[in-house]
């Protein structure tokens, strides 16, 4: 009997072996070697033309000192951080509308989740077309109420807004169906026995549906910062980075030296710096639902 | 409340939700408007709403002409090929993860779990220039040099596989481990191999949760632009919403702007992936709430 048992398990383990050994190397292969590689690219000058050559700790140095790069991890995280705010705040607000029984509140729950099923690649030409300062469809709107048109792409400004806006406008949809997630689950009696103490709707907002998001709310706002950090495809469709690069971000410079410069060197650097930068938020991220989850179990 | 405040908030609410969801839905009413423009009548016109004069159908036809289809059948083929791929791996993976005890199993748990945190951007560039240093192709040699390796070659568009994709492997799992084994068991007594447990036991009981991982992983490679358009340059060989992409950060540029076939291409790459979520919304609603865990 026992080494029929012993015999299963060895069996169990040979076919537990074969699936998951394979499927793993060849997953390592496609990751774990850029991952690798891309650490070893900081540390050298390579263009594709020529051999890489091993430069040391100069694109790190240059990273630091040039101040340039410093002001692009900046740029990234200022414009990140207000598009994720508004983001944030805007789908709270709107999941908040939504949390009723109203008729018709499916329709407007699927028509805000709608941009988020489109690739970014699909939807930006219309934000394009319609911000183009010569005959664009919004200066030509602002023109026939009797305002001035504005140059949109010579403001840097401006061209924040739109980014922001297009951010919003696209990721608001998840973040809605998450508040919605959070608020269905908040056990209704609290709200009915604070009611019956004569709780004001603010009080109820203050002391009982923010506790009970708070883990929604760490949800949304950690894997939105590890996604802001790495936003560079809005900027380049709607932006390529001007007005006179003032719109270019740190990720969207990565992507510019990897596969249109190839200055190799430092897009490795400054990618591996950004990845640790946003490697930090994930594992707080990380650590936090583990924490959570433990809890749960528990 | 009184009965008119109640009304009158009422309608101030569906008024509100009104206005947003307009906005949230004009692009697309929009691009499919303009799709139909003629080049001159869009550039005339620039319109908050092109409405096309005589509808122009030229655009949206040449998709379906033996020279524009490829890119269109590209996606398609693509999409089917990564969404079989996690399907099968998922099952197959977490299936031995949940039910088999083995030594090590820890590590490869672990493992998946903690390769989700790494961020794209460190491995973005790189897997790049690994794609163009693949040995014995491309015109590279043995040490991956000389050639563009998989650079433009269609088969980037199906090797690499993401680890990000590993997530459904876990859920999947999870998802094994709240079904009981009495299933299985009787299979077993009845003889029943690995594979014909998955194939008659497994699959058909965990169906729900493999529509899950089908239509989540299906509507995130569908709209994958960004891979397709930094390894393939040719059109033919290329996706459509990596070919868009292409084409809207040509508009950045100065020269001519074909801006009503952008957007009747924009249109059609739209419609697979609204159909997918318009029918199968609570498998993808499903899948944000189980994601949970992902990074």
């Amino acid at each position: 009997m026992r080494s029929k048992i012993l015999s299963r398990d060895k069996r169990e383990a040979r076919i537990a072996y074969l699936i998951l050994i394979p499927i793993f190397l060849y997953i390592a292969f496609w990751n774990l070697i850029p991952l690798i590689l891309g650490v070893l690219l900081g540390f050298a000058e390579y263009n594709v033309l020529r051999p890489p050559e091993w430069v040391g700790l100069r694109n790190y140095r240059h990273f630091f000192a040039s101040g340039v790069y410093m002001r692009l991890l900046w740029r990234q995280v200022w414009i990140g951080g207000i598009a994720l705010g508004i983001n944030t705040a805007l789908s709270f607000a709107i999941a908040m509308a939504l949390n009723n029984k109203a008729r018709g509140r499916g329709f407007f729950r699927t028509s805000f989740y709608v941009p988020a099923v489109a690739a970014v690649s699909v939807t930006s030409a219309v934000f394009v077309a319609l911000i183009d300062p010569f005959g664009g469809g919004l200066n030509r709107f602002l023109v026939s109420i009797g305002r001035d048109a504005i140059i949109w792409n010579h403001s840097q400004f401006w061209m924040v807004f739109w980014i922001v806006v297009y951010f919003v406008w696209r990721s608001m949809g998840p973040a809605i169906f998450i508040w919605l997630g959070g608020l269905q689950g908040i056990d209704p009696s609290l709200h009915e026995a604070a009611k019956v103490d004569g709780a004001s709707a603010f009080k109820r907002l203050r002391f009982i549906t923010l506790p009970g998001l708070r883990f929604v709310a760490a949800f949304i706002i950690l894997t939105g910062i590890i996604g802001a950090m790495q936003m560079f495809d809005i900027i380049m469709f709607l932006t390529a980075g001007n007005p006179y690069g003032r719109t270019i971000t740190l990720m969207y410079q990565i992507y510019r030296h990897g596969a249109v410069r190839f200055n190799l060197g430092m897009a490795g650097a400054s990618g591996t710096i950004l990845g640790i930068f946003t490697l930090l938020f994930a594992i707080i991220y990380f650590v936090y639902m583990q924490r959570r989850e433990a809890k749960y179990d528990a | 409340m009184p009965k008119p405040v109640r009304f009158i908030s009422r309608t101030v609410w569906y008024i509100v939700m009104l206005v947003f969801s307009f906005i949230m839905l004009y692009p697309f009413i929009f691009s499919m408007l303009a799709g139909l423009n003629t080049i001159d009548e869009f550039g005339h016109l620039g319109a908050l709403f092109p409405v096309p004069q005589n509808p122009q159908f030229d655009n949206l036809l040449f998709l379906f002409t033996p020279r524009g289809i490829r890119p269109l059948i590209n996606t398609f083929t693509r999409t089917a090929w990564y969404t079989v791929v996690v399907c099968t791996i998922s099952v197959l993976m977490g299936y031995v993860l949940a039910r088999y005890t083995f030594k090590g199993k820890r590590v490869f748990l672990v493992s998946i779990l903690a390769v989700q945190v790494i961020p794209a951007v460190l491995t973005l560039i790189p897997a790049f220039v690994m794609m163009s240093h693949i040995p014995f192709v491309g015109g590279n040699n043995w040490m991956g040099m000389g050639g563009r390796g998989l650079i433009n070659n269609s088969l980037a568009l199906y090797l690499p596989l993401g680890w990000g994709f590993l997530i459904w492997t876990f859920l999947f799992m999870q998802s094994m481990k709240s079904l009981p084994r009495d299933f299985e068991e009787a299979g077993e007594l009845d003889g029943c191999g690995f594979w014909r447990k998955i194939f008659q036991v497994i699959i058909p009981l965990q169906r729900p949760m493999i529509a899950v991982i089908g239509v989540n992983v299906a509507l995130s490679v569908w709209n994958d632009w960004l891979i397709p358009f930094l390894y393939i340059r040719d059109t033919q060989r290329n996706t459509l919403p990596a070919y868009l992409g292409a084409l809207v950060s040509a508009l950045q540029q100065f020269g001519e702007r074909d801006y009503p076939r952008i957007f009747a291409m924009s249109t059609i790459a739209i419609i697979p992936p609204f159909l997918i979520f318009l029918f199968l919304q609570k498998y993808i609603i499903q899948g944000i709430a189980s994601a949970g865990v992902k990074g």
